[in-house]
């Protein structure tokens, strides 16, 4: 528990936005979505976008640690351990998303007792569950210093990395009804954006424990990962245009949803992704001087991990704007009002402060145990994690 | 197999609405939602009128769940709480719904409608026929073509009361039924027909 006590201040307002976040939680357990800024025209909201950006986020983490096996990239095994930490506390968000979404979660049982095996949503929670399994059993092993099990994990675990993010993808990207939705190209853009946001926020985790002293990853290695994050950069903004032009170019119906995003309710968010999420953070880390000084990664990942955000929100609400009939009975809202609006309220902006905020409690306890330098006794019954702890350190 | 479905005649609907009570009505369906609707087609209030002055046209489009044979909505339902009944309805069990809302980006037509809080009922009772299922916070609902009254025999409530008989009800699977020769007659068509999701409500002319 030592990230948690050397840190009081943190931990504090951690806590105190933990607690702020099941309160509010409760709160709309006992209203109803209602409390929500959700409507029938707009009725996904703030949860699933974060839900999406969690799963994302997660990639970075399970791909980089998983890949240093699977291709013998020998130098990113170091940073494996606070990378499966990572990667296991942002599913467990992401899970947790998709469970305050629900407006009765008291009936989930029957998703087990009766599930529908051509529901995309049925897929997500399969391959989520196994994503998490594999997280935690190559903790275990790490932590063990099973080398051989780690080595035979990571072949399972990096294509379940893949699949997790193309299925979050096809829970929208197979929905004929929405234009901005319905795209094939909605799974290889999930896994691109998974991996710059995933590795951006890596690089910030492992800047950060650098700096609180737990746990000391090698400059060429940040820089190195930075290189990769600038490569997974380009890719997600090389499918972003491919996906705008298809939409434009015939000038039809898609024309009117791409009008909606680069100029319409959710044109902020696309164009701060585009610059501020895209196009800054790539040419900041283009050039290998940029890479070696630890500021500049920090401040580009951190404007990935920002654009990405925003990306959720334009990918899942631009879909909303534009109902195919005006004024069907489900986009009623009001007596007689033809469509709605969505902006998120107070409870909704609690709880999705307070689920990252439980999620940092739980990687800083996490990481205390499984980063700290270990006391003798660990170091005995873990070998592994000793020699990594030595590898960076003389690194 | 029997197959039910609408078809709605635009020529004769006059926008009055009485559908959309009916149905509320029928089903207890509570305040700030509908299941069923006449949308005044392109313009964003009601009775208004589109084109530009002096070339004005008013046109209705009464519209509520589609009952798709290829239903959107039913293929994304996690829990199988939506499903396609014997007479090719689409029905919801509301006791297995999770309120997930998947089926609501999917389908469409924006037919379905949320319980985002405790159902308000305005006079306070259930209003609706005594086999109209109650629905609970946390559920979704739409249209469900009278199923309490057409496993009677009967029409839907829509159909009873449309004072100008715009709406026309019966078996899609029964070339001889008035509605198939309707379709044929008057060449309906459907919603969104390049969606693919096959509605069983037709519209003509």
């Amino acid at each position: 528990m030592r990230l948690l006590t050397k840190n009081k201040l943190l931990t504090g307002v951690l806590a105190v936005l933990s607690v702020a976040g099941v309160g509010a939680w409760i709160y709309q357990l006992m209203g109803g979505l209602a409390v929500t800024g959700m409507s029938n025209a707009n009725s996904w909201g703030l949860y699933i976008a974060l839900f999406m950006f969690f799963v994302g986020l997660s990639a970075g983490g399970l791909i980089v640690a998983s890949s240093a096996s699977v291709f013998h990239i020998e130098k990113y095994k170091q940073v494996a351990m606070p990378a499966i930490i990572l990667s296991t506390v942002c599913i467990c968000c992401a899970g947790a998303f998709v469970l305050i979404d629900l407006g009765g979660i008291q009936r989930i049982w029957h998703l087990f007792a009766s599930p529908n095996l051509a529901s995309p949503l049925v897929w997500d929670i399969c391959v989520i569950t196994l994503y998490l399994v594999i997280n935690v059993l190559y903790l275990r092993f790490m932590h063990r210093g099973a080398e051989h099990a780690v080595a035979v994990l990571s072949r399972f675990a990096l294509p379940t990395a893949v699949l997790v993010h193309s299925v979050t993808a096809w829970i929208f990207g197979l929905q004929i009804a929405k234009e901005g939705w319905f795209s094939a190209i909605m799974a290889p853009i999930f896994v691109a954006s998974a991996m710059d946001s995933g590795l951006a926020l890596l690089l910030i985790v492992l800047v950060a424990l650098n700096a609180a002293g737990v746990f000391e990853t090698p400059k060429r290695l940040i820089a190195s990962l930075a290189g990769l994050l600038a490569t997974c950069i380009a890719i997600d903004g090389f499918l972003i245009f491919c996906e705008a032009l298809t939409m434009g170019y015939p000038g039809a119906a898609g024309a009117e949803t791409l009008a909606v995003m680069v100029s319409g309710p959710t044109a902020p968010f696309f164009w701060a992704e585009v610059v501020g999420g895209l196009a800054v953070p790539f040419l900041i880390l283009v050039f290998a001087k940029n890479r070696e000084r630890t500021g500049l990664v920090v401040g580009a990942s951190v404007l990935v991990v920002a654009g990405v955000l925003c990306k959720r929100l334009w990918l899942l609400l631009t879909a909303f704007v534009i109902p195919n009939i005006v004024g069907a009975p489900g986009v009623l809202s009001g007596a007689w009002m033809m469509a709605g609006s969505y902006a998120p309220t107070a409870v909704e902006v609690l709880i999705v402060l307070g689920v990252p905020s439980l999620g940092a409690l739980a990687f800083m306890a996490l990481g205390s145990k499984l980063l700290a330098p270990a006391g003798a006794e660990e170091r005995a019954s873990a070998p592994a994690a000793a020699e990594l702890d030595l590898e960076a350190q003389t690194a | 197999m029997t197959k039910l479905g609408l078809a709605i005649s635009l020529d004769r609907c006059i926008g009055c609405q009485t559908c959309a009570n009916a149905c509320k009505m029928q089903n207890s369906v509570p305040m700030g939602m509908q299941w069923n609707r006449v949308v005044t087609e392109g313009c964003d209030i009601m009775d208004g009128a589109h084109g530009t002055y002096p070339d004005l046209s008013r046109t209705y489009l009464p519209i509520a769940c589609q009952h798709c044979e290829n239903p959107a909505c039913l293929k994304v339902c996690p829990t199988g709480a939506t499903y396609k009944d014997e007479m090719g309805r689409v029905e919801i069990n509301y006791d297995n719904c999770i309120g997930c809302r998947m089926c609501m980006a999917a389908c469409p037509y924006n037919a379905r409608s949320f319980n985002w809080e405790d159902p308000v009922h305005d006079p306070d009772f259930n209003y609706g026929d005594k086999d109209v299922p109650v629905r609970v916070k946390g559920v979704a609902e739409k249209c469900t073509l009278c199923k309490e009254r057409t496993d009677r025999g009967d029409e839907p409530m829509c159909v009873k009361c449309c004072p100008t008989k715009a709406r026309t009800f019966g078996d899609l699977d029964d070339p001889k039924s008035a509605i198939s020769q309707l379709i044929r007659e008057k060449h309906a068509y459907v919603l969104l027909e390049d969606k693919g999701t096959k509605p069983q409500v037709h519209y003509f002319d």
